[in-house]
């Protein structure tokens, strides 16, 4: 089969289809177990608002989580006890490493429990758009 | 090194996307592709604005794309006197050339592992700058949109499509490493079969 071949050229070819066969398998299960998880999920309705608090990440700063999950950057910062000015650029992790470097995952812990208590004080989202229209008498004048 | 990216790409927004896919197209692993997902959800989440994070990436990646296009044209004359007489790099030149639209195209986004070779031998083989732009420029076009638009449809859980998308560019490389080695092996039976008429 590989008489055309010299020894080199032989032992490159012949490790690059291993190398092959082992990168097809290795990624193929993966890539398969990745799938099932990715096929299960279907991506969020437009406008729904997060409430998962395991989605937060060390690497997330409190402005992007206050957006994410609409929920106000000055009381994920109280409850953190720790000033706005000057940390909200900085990650959790950092946050966490500046201000309680004793206490490993306080902030994600604290971020969670806080986002976890403000959600449950919202009223509950209605599961469709409700079809009637309010009266007009509810709307507030506009003056010309 | 993605997580720091992430929150600077939160911090600092496209001007930022466009120095990671320039840096990323250049070969510093800087993780190009969580950050085209991830912002692709960064958009869907109000804090990027998608079509700037489009335009930016792009502009990002070319020049990156440009620059080691570039370093294998400039290293030309050293490969030619180091392999110019060599019949297998003709021969590999040749078959570059006749394939090289599809090898930079697919390489953009579906194969990104070998997009930087493909980028030295182009420039290096002498393939012609202004096909070479015409399939980088709809290659990674493809991949911004196709990958951050999934990170804009998925928003938060956009790290389930960095792992399925991850695993299936490691399965195609292996069938890529794979077909490659199966196709020297026939190449040589053929030319076996040649020999012995």
């Amino acid at each position: 089969m590989f008489s055309k071949a010299n020894p080199k050229q032989r032992a490159l070819v012949i490790g690059l289809i291993v190398l092959g066969i082992l990168f097809t398998i290795f990624f193929g299960i993966r890539a398969v177990h990745a799938y099932k998880k990715f096929n299960g999920h279907r991506p969020p309705p437009p406008g729904k608002v997060e409430t998962d608090v395991e989605l937060i990440r060390e690497w997330m700063t409190v402005s992007f989580i206050s957006k994410m999950y609409r929920v106000p950057e000055k009381e994920i910062f109280d409850a953190l006890n720790i000033s706005p000015l000057g940390t909200q650029d900085k990650s959790l992790k950092d946050l966490n490493n500046d201000y309680y470097p004793d206490k490993d995952g306080f902030v994600m812990e604290t971020v969670q429990a806080t986002i976890t208590a403000i959600n449950a004080s919202r009223p509950p989202l209605p599961e469709s758009e409700p079809t009637a229209v309010s009266s007009p008498t509810a709307l507030t004048p506009v003056s010309p | 090194m993605s997580e720091f990216l992430l929150t600077q790409v939160i911090n600092f927004g496209t001007p930022l996307i466009g120095l990671i896919l320039l840096l990323g197209a250049l070969g510093f692993p800087v993780g190009a592709s969580v950050v085209v997902i991830a912002a692709g959800a960064f958009s869907q989440q109000g804090v990027l604005d998608w079509p700037s994070a489009v335009a930016i990436g792009l502009i990002g990646v070319m020049i990156g794309d440009t620059l080691s296009y570039s370093m294998g044209h400039y290293a030309k004359g050293w490969t030619q006197k180091r392999f110019g007489n060599s019949p297998t790099w003709v021969n590999a030149s040749e078959s570059f050339q006749n394939n090289a639209g599809w090898a930079i195209f697919l390489t953009r986004w579906l194969v990104t592992a070998i997009a930087i070779p493909t980028n030295l031998i182009a420039g290096g083989s002498g393939y012609k700058f202004s096909h070479f732009l015409f399939y980088d420029v709809t290659g990674e076009l493809t991949w911004i949109l196709l990958y951050g638009g999934l990170g804009y449809w998925f928003g938060s859980e956009w790290e389930l499509v960095y792992d399925f998308i991850s695993n299936f560019g490691g399965l195609i490389l292996g069938l890529v490493i794979f077909g490659f080695g199966i196709k020297q092996v026939w190449n040589w039976q053929e030319k076996k079969k040649l020999a012995a008429i």
